[in-house]
């Protein structure tokens, strides 16, 4: 066993006493927290014993791992010392402070979604829903069940409540809340605050309906932090794609950011930075590895220095540039060159910005932050379907493929769908197509909801759209796809009043380790589809005639 | 220049004296002396006589700053370098440490993989100067 995985199961053991100890810090912190809150202790002695233990947890929760639990922990230190620095505390302030202390344990759990994951950029828009738990706060009992019934059918759990008080007690297992602003009595403020888990954490998803269709009324929404504004009657598959997008930005995985620099030092100090405010980072200090790293990592931004020994950043930035993949990443220099002419000719070779050493943490922070997010907006909008977030055509087609040569070479099924939905034309004749939009992009998210995270999909033409399912049987196929056809056709659409059912009509093809005919494969699963055209369509074809 | 092999840590809370106890040990191959305040650092070193200091700045009674005045007054600690170890990343206060006397900081949270090669490193620079 090397050092390192001695270390690692050293580690391992001493996080299990760590978190043992933890829970007990955490609970007498909760309790002093609830002697502040209840007025019983407001001598600035307490408040001292309290920062001292915030800035223990601050330092050893993130060298276990807890960097959500240490980074929070750190927030509040720096805001109480503040109120000790100008003594007397505020009161109202001592109080949400002490209030975030006694929900600091709900931050325990976040531990693994923090610590670096291997890569999986195209994994990231197959989140299945089943684990998510939604409140509807309805009080319109007819509404309540058809929502309830159409957010189950996309795989999500649903809890009803009758009133926002009654919701407040079972914030901690939710993920998202939709609220009837007709039901019971709520305040904007309270809900806002409700909702943060934390003062700087992102608060649950928050959809709103309404019948009052006024400006106050979508302002008072998003005030109160709302991701959606719907007004009766509620167009149930825009309110779902609403809510499936707020999930997309609310936990896509955290920014992935390659630190290029021989001076390890500095790069430490970088990534330590980066790592608090939630990304992930690696260094790399051997520009003989660096292709090998962009491949494993796929890094959203890279840190460059700008002169290292036998390469000058601009070289190794042109390098990089080489790749057609990574054409779409942003290269950002770390300098102490301040000759703006200099500048611009590293530039103009490649690279995307700079930033002057010395450099203050927060400017840091910004500049990556910022570039990061557009590249990962650029290269989302870049290889998905705009509409329904799917993959495009020719991507889709690149995915089969590679299925089909993983397939082959593991000797494993793979079996792929063709789907199509029925009289389209119609529906965008009689309704306009704005809804019929709307059934393209309810189609795509059940599809995303009902097929498993290795499955692929995406929209091959207009209102077709085609699953590659590995690992999957023709028998096992057809079930899944036709237990996806019976929860579409039972969605009702909604236009000007009218309510409206769809349905679609699917082709199957598989190749198996006895027989590959893999190259005709898609055309195939086209003749199955006529197939089911032909035969009455809503239905699931995967023999031939 | 010497191998460095003498660690002593000087840090109250236990999690962090653990973990980089194992960290300095397994990766390092350093002979690690954990106390946990800076009185019982004060106490131990000139028996232990140490090579290195990792010292922690914010500890209840003697803090660290307070600790590393006390320390320089000891013989045995003439020409060995102290590193302090913060939860507090601001440059500033990193560098009035350095004026303090500090060879290095390593900021908390740290990474127990690496721990071993910034020691490391801190050391290697302290003696290239």
């Amino acid at each position: 066993m090397s050092n390192k995985d001695q270390l690692s199961s050293q580690l391992a053991e001493l996080e299990s006493r760590f978190r043992d100890r933890l829970r007990a810090e955490l609970a007498e912190m909760a309790d002093a927290a609830k002697q502040v809150l209840q007025g019983e202790s407001n001598d600035p002695r307490s408040h001292l014993v309290l920062r001292d233990r915030l800035h223990k947890l601050a330092g050893s929760a993130g060298t276990f791992g807890y960097n959500t639990l240490g980074s929070a922990c750190r927030e509040l230190e720096v805001q109480l010392q503040q109120q000790i620095d100008k003594p007397p505390a505020d009161e109202t302030l001592m109080r949400r402070l002490a209030e975030h202390i006694i929900q600091l344990d709900s931050l325990l759990i976040d531990k693994h979604e923090t610590l670096p994951q291997a890569p999986s950029m195209s994994d990231e828009s197959h989140i299945p829903n089943a684990d998510r738990h939604i409140a509807l706060v309805v009080g319109e009992q007819e509404l309540a069940q058809q929502m309830s019934q159409t957010l189950t059918s996309f795989g999500y759990q649903i809890s009803q409540f009758s009133e926002p008080a009654e919701l407040f007690e079972s914030l901690d297992s939710l993920d998202a809340v939709i609220i009837d602003t007709s039901t019971g009595e709520w305040n904007a403020q309270e809900l806002t605050e409700k909702l943060r888990s934390t003062p700087d954490s992102e608060p649950l998803p928050l959809l709103v309906i309404s019948s009052d269709d006024s400006f106050n009324s979508r302002l008072a929404s998003v005030r109160a932090g709302a991701r959606g504004f719907f007004t009766k009657p509620v167009d149930l598959p825009s309110l779902e794609s609403r809510l499936e997008r707020s999930f997309t930005n609310h936990q896509a995985g955290p920014f992935r950011v390659l630190i290029i620099d021989d001076d390890t030092e500095l790069a430490a100090r970088y990534a330590l930075i980066l790592t608090s405010a939630g990304m992930l980072v690696e260094s790399e200090f051997d520009p003989e590895l660096l292709l090998e790293k962009m491949h494993a990592f796929g890094p959203d931004v890279v840190l460059m220095d700008i002169n290292m020994p036998d390469f000058s950043g601009p070289e190794l930035a042109q390098v990089i540039r080489l790749n057609d993949d990574w054409l779409r990443v942003p290269i950002i220099y770390l300098s102490a060159e301040t000759n703006a002419e200099r500048q611009m000719s590293a530039l103009l070779k490649a690279g995307d910005d700079f930033i002057t050493k010395p450099i203050s943490d927060s400017a840091l922070l910004t500049t990556v932050y910022a570039r990061a997010q557009r590249a990962r907006m650029v290269s989302d909008a870049l290889s998905r379907d705009s509409l329904t977030g799917l993959l495009k055509h020719a991507d889709i087609k690149d995915q089969l493929d590679i299925e089909i040569g993983r397939a082959q070479r593991s000797q494993q099924p793979v079996s792929i769908a063709m789907i199509d939905i029925d009289h389209f034309k119609s529906v965008n004749d009689q309704y306009g197509h704005p809804v019929g939009d709307n059934v393209i992009r309810a189609l795509s998210n059940l599809l995303r909801q009902r097929l498993r995270k290795i499955d692929r999909l995406g929209r091959y033409g207009g209102e077709e759209f085609l699953a590659v399912l590995p690992n999957c049987s023709i028998e096992d196929a057809q079930q899944i796809l036709d237990e996806i056809r019976a929860a579409f056709a039972a969605l009702n659409f909604s236009a000007d009043e009218h309510n409206f059912n769809c349905t679609f009509s699917t082709g199957i093809s598989a190749c198996t380790a006895d027989d590959w005919p893999s190259d005709g494969l898609l055309d195939l699963a086209d003749r199955r589809l006529y197939q089911a055209k032909k035969g009455g369509r809503n239905q699931v074809c995967s023999e031939s005639e | 220049m010497n191998k460095l092999e003498r660690i002593i840590h000087i840090e109250d809370d236990l999690s962090i004296q653990e973990v980089a106890r194992v960290a300095l040990e397994i990766v390092g191959g350093f002979t690690v002396k954990s106390c946990d305040s800076g009185a019982q650092g004060l106490a131990e070193t000139p028996a232990f006589n140490p090579q290195l200091v990792l010292l922690d700045v914010m500890m209840p009674g003697m803090d660290g700053p307070q600790t590393l005045t006390e320390l320089q007054k000891l013989p045995c600690m003439a020409n060995v370098p102290v590193v302090f170890m913060t939860a507090k990343a601001q440059t500033q206060e990193v560098s009035a440490y350095h004026q303090l006397g500090a060879a290095g900081v390593i900021i908390k949270p740290f990474d127990p993989m690496t721990l071993s090669e910034q020691i490391t490193e801190i050391w290697n620079t302290w003696h290239e100067q």
